[in-house]
């Protein structure tokens, strides 16, 4: 079946369309912050943006806080009351192809490592419509991780800038559906098709920030007591949460119970590894020094999570970079990891 | 100034007069500055003076063991004053390598007024008054008093008083209170129950990454009360009644010692604009106590002394 497309001017109908049967999300400035929000029914204001949003789409599924059960103590011991069931049926829309993938990693610990009701029953019956970049930033480096400014695998239906329309690729059996009960839609002709083809190649020339990975899981094992090479590396970092709690493949979190009287609340919110109390025991806290912080952020998404799930937990999507307020720069670390010979001295 | 910089580090570091010089070398991204910190002389070659170097680097003087050399720029020598002030550095561990500073140019106004984005820029130059945005070959000027951080804009003090090297000639502060203060002077003129919201609706967004906290060279307590249990002072969970309070509190906590560097606000990722809570508090310290942080090694610190009358006072 051939592609359809959709014509630039008509996105705010479509996605009024799709607002009947989905809770839309799109990129918004609105919060005073650029991140993925329930759209107003107008803003279409982001499809001239190219920067992704600062926070990432994680936040719809992991959000930065969320109630998990509220308790009450009685005679008998606690009564739990579970939250609402989640009704919602989400359709995001504007997701950037790293944060797709993103997701797609994020996946590998919520569900095949262990199943988390709260993640999955948002994730499981939410579309997401990816939209590519056509002008990747200079922090961006996807091309190295595994996906590329237009790559559809993540997503269920995948929207390509051929100019004053988007091309619609159809990815998967949900985003097929979705599609044959979307009116107003246009077919799309060759000329099109070879648009988007072009399209895509352009954006992928455009990234211009390589990383070679290409042994990177060893060089880190061999590397790993290399004190002098992460205190050197983890010199101007200040050890805030920026680039692990809005990277889009971080999912580290803190549990809290909040009590008053006899009732309470049992709170999840994100967490960072880069935070000293985040290993703190009693007696001991085995990563105080910084750099063993440091070290097991870079470890975790480039070591750790090949050998588990074998792939990188990064996307390439260039947050961190562009975020942190040092200019800490992932890229440079990795690249500066040193060689198994070398660190064997 | 740039050269006569890596040379002075350089034979500060031969000479083993520190073990570290702190200073800026240049970013991985269009106009960024990135902090430098080594104690390896070839690595001197790489430091450079610009309108980018935005970081706070006394923030750093609390972690490093050793003597420092440091680049200071006006607010960075407030700061670091401060700390010996609170006695927790001690002046004779650092030479302070002062850079007149002329004020640096914030990328978000920047942006605003281009209408692009950073990344979209080719190349942004100062040239006495004019700053230059050139976007696809065209150039635009803007006055200086347009593009310079709010804080730049109410500085008191951008060449180092107190230092050790001087690199170049010293400017004249051109303070643009005015300028620098229309956001804070708009929420004073609305009733408290707008600004209310608009601090509520601030908050909201705020993730609990503690950036403005760690980049901020007076949060130096070694253990914050934003992760004390017993009593919890705050939620750890980012709800904007917790997170306001995190930062009122911190605000509380660093009067007396906040310079209004600005690092606070520029750091926040979810755009907060925490300079106006900082800046509203260094003005009521100064009209209440007549005190400015970070000016004068010799004074006593505010919060933490008191004289015998104030005791009177406070007891009788
Ligand atoms: S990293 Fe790639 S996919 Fe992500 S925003 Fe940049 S160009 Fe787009
Ligand atoms: S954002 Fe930068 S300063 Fe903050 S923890 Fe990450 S690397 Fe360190
Ligand atoms: S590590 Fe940095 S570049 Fe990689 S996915 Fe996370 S935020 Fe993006
Ligand atoms: S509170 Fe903000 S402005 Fe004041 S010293 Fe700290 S970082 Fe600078
Ligand atoms: S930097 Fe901003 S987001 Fe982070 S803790 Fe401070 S106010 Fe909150």
């Amino acid at each position: 079946m051939a592609d359809k497309k959709v014509g630039k001017k008509d996105i705010a109908g479509l996605l009024e369309q799709w607002s009947q049967q989905f809770a839309v999300f799109a990129p918004s400035k609105e919060s005073g912050v650029a991140a993925m929000a329930e759209w107003d029914g107008k803003d279409i204001s982001f499809l001239d943006w190219y920067r992704n949003t600062v926070v990432p789409p994680k936040a719809i599924f992991l959000p930065p806080m969320e109630e998990l059960f509220r308790f009450q103590k009685g005679k008998e011991g606690y009564n739990i009351e579970p939250p609402p069931k989640d009704k919602h049926k989400r359709l995001i829309f504007g997701v950037r192809p790293c944060d797709a993938r993103a997701m797609a990693i994020l996946d590998m610990t919520f569900e095949q490592a262990l199943e988390d009701p709260y993640y999955l029953s948002r994730r499981k019956s939410a579309i997401l419509v990816g939209l590519g970049c056509t002008n990747p930033c200079e922090s961006c480096f996807c091309t190295s991780m595994g996906t590329s400014p237009t790559d559809q695998t993540n997503v269920d239906l995948m929207l390509i800038d051929i100019g004053d329309d988007f091309l619609i690729e159809e990815v998967t059996a949900k985003g097929k559906e979705l599609i044959a009960k979307t009116s107003g839609l246009k077919g799309a002709t060759k000329e099109d098709e070879a648009k988007a083809k072009q399209a895509k190649e352009t954006a992928y020339n455009k990234v211009t920030r390589k990383l070679d990975t290409e042994g990177i899981k060893d060089r880190l094992l061999a590397s790993f007591d290399d004190e002098e090479f992460w205190e050197k590396t983890a010199a101007k970092c200040i050890s805030c949460g920026i680039c692990t709690l809005l990277c889009p493949t971080c999912y580290c979190f803190d549990i809290n119970d909040e009590m008053v009287k006899q009732e309470g609340t049992r709170f999840r919110s994100w967490d960072s590894c880069g935070f000293p109390n985040y290993t703190k025991m009693p007696m001991e806290n085995p990563r105080q020094e910084k750099w063993r912080r440091v070290r097991q952020k870079v470890c975790h998404k480039y070591e750790f999570y090949p050998m588990t799930f074998n792939v990188i937990a990064c996307t390439g999507c260039g947050r961190c970079i562009r975020l942190c307020p040092v200019n800490w720069d992932i890229t440079q670390v990795i690249e500066s990891v040193p060689a198994r010979t070398e660190a064997k001295k | 100034m740039e050269q006569k910089l890596r040379q002075e580090a350089k034979a500060l570091l031969e000479q083993n007069k520190v073990d570290w010089i702190i200073g800026f070398e240049p970013g991985s991204l269009k106009f960024t500055a990135t902090p430098l910190i080594t104690r390896d002389k070839n690595d001197t070659e790489r430091l450079i003076i610009n309108p980018f170097i935005v970081n706070n680097l006394a923030d750093f003087l609390t972690g490093i063991k050793g003597r420092v050399g440091i680049v200071a720029k006006g607010c960075d020598s407030r700061s670091i004053i401060s700390l010996i002030q609170d006695n927790k550095i001690v002046r004779e561990d650092v030479v302070i390598l002062a850079v007149p500073c002329p004020g640096l140019i914030d990328l978000v106004k920047i942006e605003r007024l281009a209408g692009k984005d950073r990344d979209e820029l080719d190349d942004i130059s100062r040239d006495g008054d004019k700053v230059t945005v050139t976007v696809d070959g065209q150039k635009k000027e803007f006055a200086i008093n347009q593009t310079l951080f709010d804080h730049c804009l109410a500085c008191e003090l951008p060449t180092p008083q107190e230092y050790d090297i001087l690199l170049g000639e010293p400017g004249p502060p051109a303070p643009e209170l005015e300028v620098s203060g229309q956001n804070i002077a708009k929420l004073k003129e609305a009733l408290p129950a707008e600004r209310w919201e608009f601090w509520q609706n601030e908050f909201s967004r705020c993730i609990r990454c503690y950036a403005c906290r760690n980049a901020c060279p007076a949060c130096f307590c070694q253990r914050c009360f934003v992760e004390e249990t017993e009593p919890q002072w705050v939620m750890p969970v980012p709800r904007w009644q917790d997170n306001l309070i995190f930062q009122i509190i911190r605000n509380i906590h660093v009067a007396g010692r906040c310079t209004d560097c600005g690092e606070c606000e520029r750091v926040c990722p979810v755009n907060i604009p925490l300079r106006s809570l900082a800046r509203e508090m260094y003005g009521i310290v100064d009209e209440l106590f007549s005190f400015k942080s970070g000016m004068d090694k010799e004074a006593l610190p505010l919060m933490a002394h008191y004289e015998q009358e104030e005791a009177e006072d406070l007891f009788k």
